[in-house]
Order: structure tokens, then C-alpha cells, then sequence
């Protein structure tokens, strides 16, 4: 799903899934702690953003259609709700399949002045991936963003929920081997780390990660 | 209006015109109460203000309730988001404000294409008008303009066109608030912000239709009437629509002859201002290329044209005595009810004239209680064997507003789970064919476990439903079976059964049907006992009755006379046809399932020699009997004890 609307054919368009068709993938412990984030809140449309989080976990990082009709299916709000919901806040992976790692780098001010653009582009050449794109491995996303409120530090690079700054080429060698040598996904680690924190300490149910 | 002393009113003043108005109006209506107008885009007098275009923009102030001195607020506010309240002062008219509408609309403008000559809107468009009334004369903005994809098919009715919406988010408030099925909403933000459905999939509301017209711009297009006309080539009438029994009020736009678009009319009383989209898309039969032209006759194995005067003389041949029988449609104008039982029982001396064709239509008639504006007033509802959506649409919405606005719990007992039960508090699927038994259960005449395990539904949920359900209003159609209807009526609250056919309530009101009926005439046609049968304004085959049985019922029939208005399939098995006129197309009154009698006169000039099938009878008539014969559809209605 780009940002516009892919023209499909003008006759035919798929119908919305109903309910018997979607396709769930909630683990028992998402469902769980979906149960719990439902009681925080007076209804069910508060709930969509935790609801998206759980989400954004449990397919990888990257929010689908079926994931956003499986939030939307749980928690009884239309498809089209939950989608613009998602699709409104850039945090939500909606667009693009951010692989394994999303690179987010800084190009504001700060890190501007401090050749944030520079270092964009030495990402990019070595990935050999644009802005907004996935290395064909499905390892690592780039992507540019607004302030990361991190000036002190610039040029800031975001991974996950840590960031790095002041970095130069080394420092993004050093960081893009460190990623690939990591079994784990910071893309799905940053999201449990969002579960985890609205969850009260009676409701987690799995280790944190 | 005696309720009208309760209501609390405060004072404000208006362009320095002071006046009170009810507490908590919105200042965007109090102001409709001088006949000002203030410009707007997102905001509909029937959805709920979100206050997103800010073309609204009024000065506001407070008056010192002291000694009487105004003070105005520094900045213009929105006049769609702001209840009006004491000592409230609001000017609309300022040399700033106009400084701020154009200011507002230069900015709707800056991504807007401005294709006004090649957009169906152009001409009746909002933004147009704004423009011109308080728009910048010129364009300041030489930059490339945002393009998107235009002409987008977002389902078989509507096309999107994301250039040229304004955002104002009015089609995705109808879905959510109107029709219920939240199948629109806002993707993305800022420049990108665009309303689509979820993943592109297709819009599949019953009520799309409503989205085109309450569109300000000419974002949402009417599909079937895209580059059909320009608005002001349109000839514009006042009909009544009757794809079904809610008779909703239409404007019926015409050119040249032919039906071009169907737009709501607004009647506070029955649509307000909505349609469902088979009224809206549903007058293609007008153009149907197999419209009957001429009067037919059989001569041997061929059905060839003939004159009136022919058809006429074989009709008068074939049909006298008791051994004869007629089915009438359930869509036809009272007028043609009422001279075909006058002619078919009074002149011709049968008493077998029909319209039904369920067998439980044909043993209880329609009992209304309730109107359908009366329905968003009522506390619970018993929505019964019925899918309000389809059977009923201006009902449906009638019920939804009802719980939407103030809360009515909604009890749904039906053999799907439908539209309905998106909001019901409980919904009852029972296994078809068990509606007597949940009838009675709800009645206290079966025991609840009984009931529950012979319907499939849950024990408690069932006792719980019957415990809310204490003096419903229920809502059911005529074709709910007699057994249920008649518990159903006989239960503490009111009770509606609403006939679904267009004018069915007219029907049963003018017809007599104290002979055979349809279906009785039909299985007496199939053993060749029935001499001749007519049939007016329905297609046999058409009706849900099996094949075979219709085809033997109309090959045994010695005589068959056929009319209607189109080449149906059983025009080709008649004797004789007549070409008959559809609604628009004749001066008649119609109706609807409350019981209101609408009038509706004659828009478009009649297909080829189509005539009123009650001008067939009366001429008819005074072949056998003569008389001075009706010649105005107003004198036979006045002549009906039934509708005065």
C-alpha cells in the first residue's frame, strides 16, 4: 500500500473481508494483554492505538491490512477507522515493510548543520536503499525523519528505542554489524517495549524483552 | 406547540439585532433564524459539527449583563462548533470576516484542480457558490498544484475523485453517524490526508448514494450519471420513489424524456433527506430498452402488434363470470387498485382480483401503529424476521438515528445477523422456519429453554433479550409468518407488520380479495380450470413462486392478457398485452407503508401508446356499462371511501 491509492481495475474491487475471513494471528498472550489494555479505557475506540502497538508487534513490525482488520475485528471499530488511525501516526509501520531494523535518521536542523544528509547518504549507498525503502533481505529500513529532540547529540540516528549520535561512517559500520549480528528485531522489540509500558504490572504476561 | 414553552432560550444579539433562541443551538442555525446565511463545507445540519473547513468564521462577543456593554473577542470563531448562550453577540457580516472567508478559501483552493467545466458538480456545487460569493476573484498560487488520482471507481455507484476534495469529512461522518457501516474514514495526514475505504476494497453500503449529494465539491460522483448531463440541461420534478413500501420524496431529474438521475427530497416525515441506493440507482427501468410500446395480440403462435380497439374487444370476449381472475402487481397507483376492482368485481362480476403471493401475506394485512418519524422516538424495538436494510431502508435509518441519538435499545431477532445487529443490544439468529416458536417465547406462551433449544439460540441470551423486550415496539414486514404475527400483535407494546411492496398498503386498502387468491388462481390456470386470467404490472417469474408451476399455470390458462410495461417474461406467454405507463409517467397517488397517500403527477410523456391501467379499466368499463367514465386520476381517488 503506497501513500495514494494503487488505480486497481475500474470494475472490480475486492469486497471488505468479513469477519469468518479474516485470517488471525493474535498469539494468546497478545490476546491477553489486549483483554487487560481494554479496561483502561471508558470504550473500545481508546483502545485502538495500544491495540495497534500489540499489533505492530505480532506481525513483525509492519502493519498490514490483516493486521489492521484484526485489531479492528477485536475491538469491534469499522476497518476504515482503525486503517486511518494507523496510517495517521508515522510511528505505526503502514506503509512500508520496515524489515528487521528501521534506521531512522534525523534530518533536522542540528543534525542538518551537522551533515545529517552526509550520513543518509553513506547508509544508503552501503544498503543500497533510498529513503523509505527495505534492503531486499528484509534487514534494514531508511528512513528520514523530523527532530528526534536529540540536538546535543547531532547527528542522531534512531534504531528502535536507542539512539546514537554523534555519528560518522565508523560509527554507522559499527552500528549496521552490530544489527545484523542481532537475532532479534528492534523494530518488534520497540513495539513490546510500548505494550509493556501501558500494561499494569498485574496484566504483562510475557518476559520482557 | 405546547412542548415549545419548555424549551429554554437565551438571548443574543445578531448583527446587532437582538432575538432569543434555544439554549444550546448551534450559532451556525440560530442565525437561519434571522434568513442569514453563514458560508460552510463540513458542516450538515443533521451530522455532528466538527468544525474542519473554518469557512464559518464569525466575530463574537459577550455583553456585560451589568451595564449592557459589549466586549468582542480579538479572533473570528467558528460559527458550526459554537452553542449560542447568554448575552452571546455574533456579527456575520465585517469587512475582516470577508478578509478571513477568503483567506479560507484561497487555501481550500490551493490544491483544488478547479476542473468546474468538466466536473459533474459544476453548477450546483457549494464551492462554486462560495467563491463566487466570498472567494478570491484570482488565484495567487502559481506553484504545481498536489495531484492524485482521479476518477477512482470506489464501488458500481460512486466515483472518487481525490483532487478535488476539500476534507471535510462529511461522507465519512454519514457512514459513521447515518448509515452506520463506518466505511469511510481519513487515511494519512496533512497534505497527504485522503477518505477512503479500508485497503481500497469496495464501498458497499446500501446508502451510498447519499455520500454524492451531501459531497460540497465534486469529490464524490455519481457514477451512472457521470457526463450524462450538466445540472442546469436538467429538467427537475417532485416524485415519489417506489422501488419500495418507505415512498421516499425524490427530486426525479429528467432530459429530453428520459430519467437521467434520482436526488433525495427532503420529507422530515419519512427520508429526511436520505435515499438508499436502490431508489437512488434503481430508475433504470424507465430506459430499459424493452419498455412495451404498443398494444399486442396473439395470432396463432405470434404475439403481433395490434390496436387498442382489437385487444379491447378480445379482453371483453374472454372476461365475464366468476371462472376469471386478475393479479395486480403490489407497485401500482391506488387509482388503478381502486377501477380495477370497480371493473374487474363490479363490471365484469369476478371476485377473484389478488395482489399477494406469500401465503402468510395473504392471511394477515399490514398493521401500522407506528409512523416512521414516530420510530427514533420509540424506548425499546423489536426489529422481528425481518433485515431492515433491504426490506425497509428509511426504516432502518429511522431505527439506527433512534439509537444513535438517544439511545434506544434495539432488539433483533432474525434468521442473519445483518446491519441491525451492529447495534442492537441483542441479537437473536434462530434457525429459519422457527419464528412461531420465538414469537410465543417472547409472548410467555413457551417456555424459555424450550424455545432456545428448538431455535438455536443460547438460553440466557435469549431470556435476556426477553427481559429488554418488555413492551417493545416491534418491526416487522407483512411477510413474516402469520403464527409470529399473530403473538407478536398481541404483546404489550405497539406492533408494526409494514407491507414491503411499494404501494402494498394501497392495495390492500382498494382491493376487496374476497375471491380466489393469487396463488389459488394460478394452481386453478395450471389444472386448465381458469378460463382467463390477467395479469397487471408484475412479472410472474419474477415474484419468487417455483418455474414450473408458473409456466404450466400460464400454458393451461385458456386466455392470458398481459399489462405492463416492459417485455417481461410472461408477456410472451400472453393472449393480449397492453402497454402500461410506470409513475412518472401517469398522474397517480401512492401509499406507502405508514400510510401516507402521496400524489404524484405525470413528469415524462408516456412510451410509445402506453396508457394508466386505470384508464384501461375505465374505458373498458364503459364498453360494458356505459357511464360518464373518470378522466383524472384526482376524481377516482376522491370517489374511494378507502383514502379520504
Amino acid at each position: 500500500m503506497s501513500e495514494l491509492i494503487q488505480l486497481g481495475s475500474h470494475n472490480e474491487r475486492p469486497m471488505p473481508p468479513k469477519a469468518d475471513e479474516l485470517n488471525l494471528r493474535f498469539s494468546e498472550q497478545a490476546i491477553k494483554e489486549l483483554e487487560g489494555l481494554k479496561t483502561h479505557y471508558p470504550n473500545l475506540k481508546a483502545c485502538i492505538l495500544p491495540g495497534l502497538w500489540i499489533a505492530q508487534r505480532e506481525y513483525g513490525g509492519f502493519l498490514d491490512g490483516d493486521a489492521i482488520a484484526e485489531v479492528a475485528h477485536r475491538l469491534s471499530r469499522s476497518y476504515a477507522e482503525v486503517q486511518g488511525v494507523a496510517t495517521f501516526y508515522s510511528m505505526y509501520n503502514t506503509v512500508h515493510n520496515p524489515g528487521k531494523h528501521k534506521i531512522e535518521v534525523c534530518t533536522c536542523l542540528s543534525c542538518h548543520f551537522n551533515s545529517a544528509y552526509r550520513i543518509r547518504d553513506y547508509v544508503s549507498k552501503k544498503l543500497g536503499i533510498k529513503n523509505g525503502e527495505t534492503t531486499a533481505d528484509g534487514m534494514f529500513m531508511l528512513e528520514e525523519v523530523e527532530c528526534l529532540n536529540a540536538c546535543d547529540r547531532a547527528p542522531v540516528v534512531q534504531v528502535g528505542d536507542r539512539y546514537f549520535g554523534p555519528v560518522d561512517e565508523k560509527s554507522i559500520d559499527a552500528l549496521l554489524e552490530e544489527l545484523r549480528a542481532s537475532e532479534e528485531s528492534t523494530v518488534v522489540k520497540m513495539a513490546d517495549q510500548i505494550v509493556q509500558v501501558q500494561l499494569k504490572a498485574e496484566e504483562r504476561v510475557g518476559t520482557i524483552r | 406547540m405546547a412542548a415549545a414553552t419548555d424549551i429554554q432560550t437565551v438571548n443574543i444579539i445578531v448583527n446587532g439585532i437582538e432575538l432569543a433562541v434555544p439554549k444550546g443551538e448551534l450559532v451556525v442555525e440560530a442565525v437561519k433564524r434571522l434568513g442569514l446565511e453563514i458560508p460552510i463545507f463540513c458542516y450538515h445540519p443533521r451530522l455532528k459539527p466538527v468544525g474542519m473547513c473554518r469557512m464559518c468564521l464569525v466575530e463574537t462577543g459577550m455583553k456585560n449583563p451589568q451595564d449592557g456593554t459589549i466586549r468582542m473577542m480579538p479572533k473570528p470563531a467558528a460559527a458550526c462548533t459554537l452553542p449560542v448562550s447568554e448575552g452571546l453577540v455574533i456579527n456575520t457580516e465585517s469587512d475582516a470576516l470577508k478578509k478571513d472567508r477568503k483567506g479560507v478559501l484561497e487555501f481550500l483552493l490551493i490544491n483544488h484542480p478547479l476542473d468546474c467545466p468538466i466536473c459533474d458538480r459544476g453548477g450546483e456545487c457549494p464551492l462554486q457558490n462560495n467563491t463566487l460569493f466570498y472567494g478570491p476573484a484570482t488565484s495567487r498560487f502559481i506553484e504545481q498544484k498536489r495531484h492524485n488520482v482521479k476518477a477512482y471507481p470506489l464501488s458500481d455507484y460512486v466515483t472518487l475523485d481525490l483532487e478535488r476534495c476539500i476534507q471535510c469529512a462529511r461522507c465519512i461522518r454519514f457512514t459513521e453517524e447515518i448509515s452506520g457501516d463506518s466505511q469511510l474514514a481519513f487515511r494519512f495526514r496533512g497534505n497527504k490526508t485522503h477518505p477512503i475505504t479500508f485497503n481500497e476494497t469496495k464501498f458497499t453500503s446500501k446508502f451510498s448514494g447519499n455520500v454524492i449529494e451531501i459531497c460540497p465539491v465534486g469529490a464524490l460522483t455519481n457514477r451512472k450519471y457521470r457526463f450524462r448531463a450538466r445540472p442546469w440541461d436538467l429538467q427537475t420534478s417532485e416524485a415519489v420513489c417506489l422501488n419500495c413500501s418507505n415512498g421516499c420524496n425524490i427530486w426525479f431529474d429528467h432530459r429530453a424524456g428520459k430519467v437521467v438521475r434520482i436526488n433525495a427530497r427532503t420529507n422530515e416525515a419519512i427520508n429526511e433527506e436520505w435515499t438508499c441506493d436502490k431508489g437512488k440507482f434503481g430508475h433504470d427501468y424507465y430506459n430499459d430498452e424493452k419498455r412495451l410500446e404498443t398494444p399486442f395480440a396473439r395470432t396463432g403462435d405470434e404475439l403481433q402488434k395490434a390496436d387498442y380497439a382489437t385487444v379491447y374487444a378480445k379482453l371483453l370476449e374472454a372476461f365475464h363470470g366468476d371462472n376469471t381472475g386478475m393479479i395486480l402487481g403490489d407497485s401500482l397507483s391506488n387509482e388503478t387498485y381502486i377501477t380495477a376492482q370497480n371493473f374487474f368485481t363490479g363490471q365484469l362480476g369476478s371476485h377473484n382480483i389478488d395482489y399477494r403471493f406469500s401465503a402468510n401475506q395473504a392471511k394477515g394485512a399490514s398493521t401500522v401503529d407506528n409512523s416512521i418519524a414516530s420510530l427514533e422516538l420509540a424506548k425499546t424495538t423489536l426489529v422481528f424476521g425481518t433485515h431492515l436494510a433491504d426490506d425497509l431502508p428509511i426504516v432502518f435509518l429511522r431505527v439506527r438515528k433512534g439509537w444513535f441519538n438517544q439511545g434506544t435499545q434495539v432488539i433483533l431477532a432474525t434468521d442473519r445477523s445483518d446491519e441491525v445487529s451492529e447495534f442492537a443490544a441483542h441479537t437473536l439468529v434462530y434457525k429459519p422456519g422457527t419464528e412461531a416458536t420465538i414469537a410465543k417465547a417472547f409472548a410467555g406462551q413457551v417456555s424459555v429453554a424450550d424455545a432456545a433449544a428448538k431455535c438455536g439460540i443460547s438460553e440466557p441470551e435469549l431470556q435476556a433479550a426477553i427481559t429488554a423486550a418488555a413492551g417493545a415496539t416491534v418491526i416487522t414486514t407483512t411477510s413474516l409468518n402469520h403464527e409470529a404475527a399473530e403473538v407478536l400483535k398481541a404483546l404489550d407494546g405497539n406492533f408494526n407488520a409494514y407491507p414491503t411492496g411499494a404501494n402494498e398498503r394501497g392495495a390492500q386498502l382498494a382491493l376487496a380479495c374476497d375471491g380466489l387468491s393469487a396463488l389459488e388462481q394460478l394452481k386453478k390456470a395450471a389444472n386448465g380450470e381458469l378460463s382467463a386470467l390477467w395479469v397487471v404490472g408484475v412479472d410472474l417469474f419474477s415474484v419468487g413462486l417455483p418455474r414450473e408451476e408458473v409456466i404450466r399455470a400460464l400454458e393451461n390458462v385458456d386466455f392470458l392478457a398481459v399489462q405492463d410495461s416492459r417485455r417481461t417474461e410472461t408477456f410472451y406467454y400472453a393472449s393480449v398485452a397492453l402497454p402500461m405507463t410506470l409513475p412518472a409517467e401517469q398522474d397517480g397517488s401512492y401509499t406507502n407503508c405508514e400510510g401516507t397517500t402521496q400524489q404524484m403527477k405525470a413528469i415524462i410523456p408516456p412510451v410509445g401508446q402506453a396508457k394508466p391501467a386505470w384508464r384501461v379499466f375505465e374505458e373498458l368499463s364503459i364498453r360494458v356499462n356505459p357511464r360518464m367514465p373518470f378522466s383524472q386520476a384526482s376524481e377516482i381517488l376522491a370517489s374511494a371511501p378507502a383514502f379520504a
